[in-house]
């Protein structure tokens, strides 16, 4: 701070070329920092979406917790869901800390979530049928979570990204937890290994759209200039998405099962996957809440939500 | 307390073994409970928390089972998703459901249930493992050591919530006191060690039932005073059937059906 | 979020072994410190030996707002106060065929027997 006076008698002007000087050596902001409006909104959104998807992302996954066919599975997927569960926890908190100077709180998410204007991820709409497919969340679904919470872990926003850092390093886990349930089915029965490729197959669509579309032209908005501008994050939504593709689809086809997308390739030249684009139209009408489970998954949260409301109002007063 | 002369078992009986399973599908029954109410607990801190309480839950059964499989009984995973509800020992209150609906679609899960069962059946339970610490049984006592460590945690936990509802008066005051009267109402089956109890005395296995009996009514009377809550032994029954001698509920035929899917699509298969 | 209601945020730190420094975690929701005792275990240390935790109230912390941070600030003038202000005594114990005390010397003299 150059100038003579106190900080909070700045101007506007002056705290925010302050604010992108900071951004731009790397320094972290904080929660109490002054911040620009729209770098606020944006993380509210960001994160509160983030974090709801991981509390609304434990219920696909949560059908196989008491089905997970060994006492060992049991526990695994127990621990999982449980993270899951944790994730959203550490997420709300630092979206709830944003959100603090605008009057609202926790209730006002689980609202957002309940009325439809809080979203939650794609991939979360899914119908999960099969034990397969609770190897394959944990496998590909975490994988592609790890490929986009990676990206964000050195976010300028600090709390953002030590949870981050707290998830990822679960995230690990969750990752080897998927890969020993998918292994064991590809090396299986035949029973078994239909079982996983059929979950591929399901799974496939909505992997791809996992990372949002690749421009604003595919559904008319996008926050990727705003995050990569703020720091936020680094990579467009199609350098993640063909990270991904680097990553897993080597492993996938090792282990003898296929792609539901005979046309892809990896062309050398451009160093780029070619793909077969998902429908995008779809992605929109899924996130919308008309996905095949949305409408389930949402009761199923806000009937608990509301059964419970009276413990809630029990403790409601401080100690 | 002077301890008599312990002389070692090291051969199965059917005392032993009926011990061992109680221990073991009591555990095993109430944490598949516990997994049920996964992201549905009345606070996300709390879910976390729960669920960490019903792992340990799960692990204590996997040990129990363990004891089971080295005597021969079967595999650990075969005792706990194989067995039939007519062979299963563990009481019917740990079997009941958490509440109207199926826990994915319309759950209206019972808290109150959740925290009186809990906590009721978590000093039941840690009685029990300090009377096992001197169990005849080698194999078993070192387990019961092991298990007794975690239990400091779960009496806290659910105690805290147990205090906390109790004390908040109202609606809360209410449903607690109705979970607390459904729960006595079978509570008598978690107390007694079955048909077998006077065995597992004489062998020196475990203290008698109503030893265990007075000392759980010993540590909770001062917490049941503190709250203004009257309990007696009168109280504990055995309305929904007697657990240790294979009576079960439909709620546990429910359970088995759902824990054991995938496991008895092909019990041969590895998972 | 005000001094009632069921959300009340907590500041959660703890202690990985007795002689370890309280480091802080995260923050939770709780409604009251007992509950937020019982939680921060299980929501932020489920991989990790614990040894102590503590939960504190974050509206009885008192923070720093940027302004105040500036008082954070120091001159790099205080040689004094550490041993830099001291290095040439090596060379002079030297002179007197001795070795200089330093920190790594002294610090290790708490678990030593004279038999070393």
């Amino acid at each position: 701070m150059s100038e003579a006076t106190l900080y909070q008698e700045w101007t506007d002007e002056q705290k925010y070329a302050h604010f992108m000087k900071r951004i731009e050596v790397g320094e972290k902001i904080e929660a109490d920092d002054w911040m620009p409006e729209d770098y606020r909104m944006t993380l509210i959104k960001l994160i509160s979406m983030h974090g709801i998807s991981e509390i609304m992302g434990a219920l696909p996954e949560k059908e196989w917790v008491p089905k997970a066919p060994s006492l060992k599975r049991k526990l695994g997927i127990m621990a999982k869901v449980q993270d899951e569960m944790g994730h959203g926890q550490l997420l709300l908190r630092v979206a709830e800390d944003l959100m603090k100077p605008l009057g609202r709180t926790r209730e006002d998410i689980m609202q957002d979530l309940f009325s439809g204007r809080l979203k939650f991820h794609n991939v979360f709409h899914m119908e999960a049928p099969t034990w397969g497919d609770a190897g394959l969340i944990g496998w590909l679904v975490d994988g592609a979570a790890i490929i986009t919470q990676t990206n964000m872990l050195n976010a300028s926003y600090g709390p953002y990204a030590r949870a981050l850092k707290r998830i990822c390093a679960e995230e690990v886990f969750h990752a080897q937890h998927g890969e020993a349930i998918i292994m064991a089915l590809a090396e299986g029965t035949e029973k078994q290994k239909v079982m996983v490729q059929d979950a591929v197959n399901r799974w496939w669509e909505a992997l791809l759209m996992f990372f949002g579309p690749g421009d604003a032209s595919t559904t008319g908005t996008s926050k990727q200039d705003i995050t990569i501008k703020y720091k936020i994050r680094t990579k467009t939504n199609e350098d993640l998405r063909q990270d991904f593709f680097t990553k897993y689809i080597p492993r996938v086809l090792s282990l003898g099962l296929t792609l539901p997308d005979e046309t892809m390739y990896f062309d050398q030249e451009k160093n780029l996957w070619v793909y077969k684009q998902p429908d995008w139209n779809k992605f929109k009408n899924i996130i919308k809440n008309n996905g095949p489970k949305s409408n389930e998954r949402l009761s199923l949260r806000r009937t608990a939500y509301d059964t419970n409301k009276w413990v809630r109002e029990a403790l409601n007063t401080a100690n | 307390m002077s301890k008599p002369e312990r002389k070692l078992i090291d051969e199965i009986n059917p005392a032993l073994t009926s011990l061992l399973y109680q221990l073991a599908d009591d555990d095993f029954i109430l944490a598949y409970r516990g997994s049920e109410w996964l992201g549905l607990a009345p606070h996300i801190e709390e879910d976390v928390a729960f669920s960490s309480i019903s792992q340990d839950t799960m692990g204590h059964a996997a040990m129990f089972y363990q004891l089971l499989q080295d005597f021969g009984e079967g595999d650990v995973d075969h005792l706990a998703h194989g067995r039939k509800s007519s062979e299963r020992k563990n009481a019917v209150l740990l079997e009941m459901v958490n509440g109207p609906g199926h826990y994915l679609s319309t759950a209206q899960y019972d808290w109150a249930f959740a925290v009186i069962r809990n906590y009721f059946y978590i000093q039941s339970k840690k009685i029990r493992m300090d009377s096992l610490k001197n169990s005849s049984y080698q194999p078993l006592a070192e387990v019961a050591v092991k298990v007794n460590m975690e239990l400091y945690y779960h009496l806290l936990h659910w105690k805290t919530w147990f205090v906390q509802l109790m004390e908040a008066g109202g609606e809360a005051r209410s449903r607690m006191e109705a979970a607390v009267k459904k729960t006595l109402a079978d509570f008598g089956g978690v107390l007694s060690l079955g048909p077998l109890a006077k065995e597992m005395g004489e062998q020196g296995l475990i203290e008698e039932e109503e030893i265990l009996k007075q000392r759980w009514f010993l540590m909770m009377k001062p917490i049941f005073e503190s709250v203004n809550l009257t309990v007696s032994e009168a109280d504990f029954a055995m309305k929904n059937g007697n657990g240790r001698k294979g009576e079960h509920t439909a709620d546990l035929d429910a359970a088995l059906s759902t824990l054991s899917e995938v496991y008895s699509a092909d019990p041969a298969a590895s998972w | 979020m005000g001094s009632e209601g069921f959300y009340q945020e907590f500041e959660v730190f703890s202690k990985r072994t007795d002689t370890s420094p309280l480091q802080y975690q995260f923050s939770l929701l709780a409604p009251n410190r007992e509950l937020a005792l019982v939680m921060a275990q299980e929501n932020f240390m489920r991989r990790e030996p614990v040894a102590d935790i503590w939960v504190v109230k974050r509206s009885d912390i008192r923070k720093m707002s940027l302004d105040e941070k500036q008082s954070l600030q120091r001159l790099d003038n205080k040689d004094y106060r550490t041993t830099k202000g001291y290095g040439y005594l090596k060379k002079k114990w030297r002179h007197y065929e001795q070795e200089m005390l330093d920190e790594n010397e002294i610090l290790s003299w708490g678990g030593l027997k004279k038999s070393e």
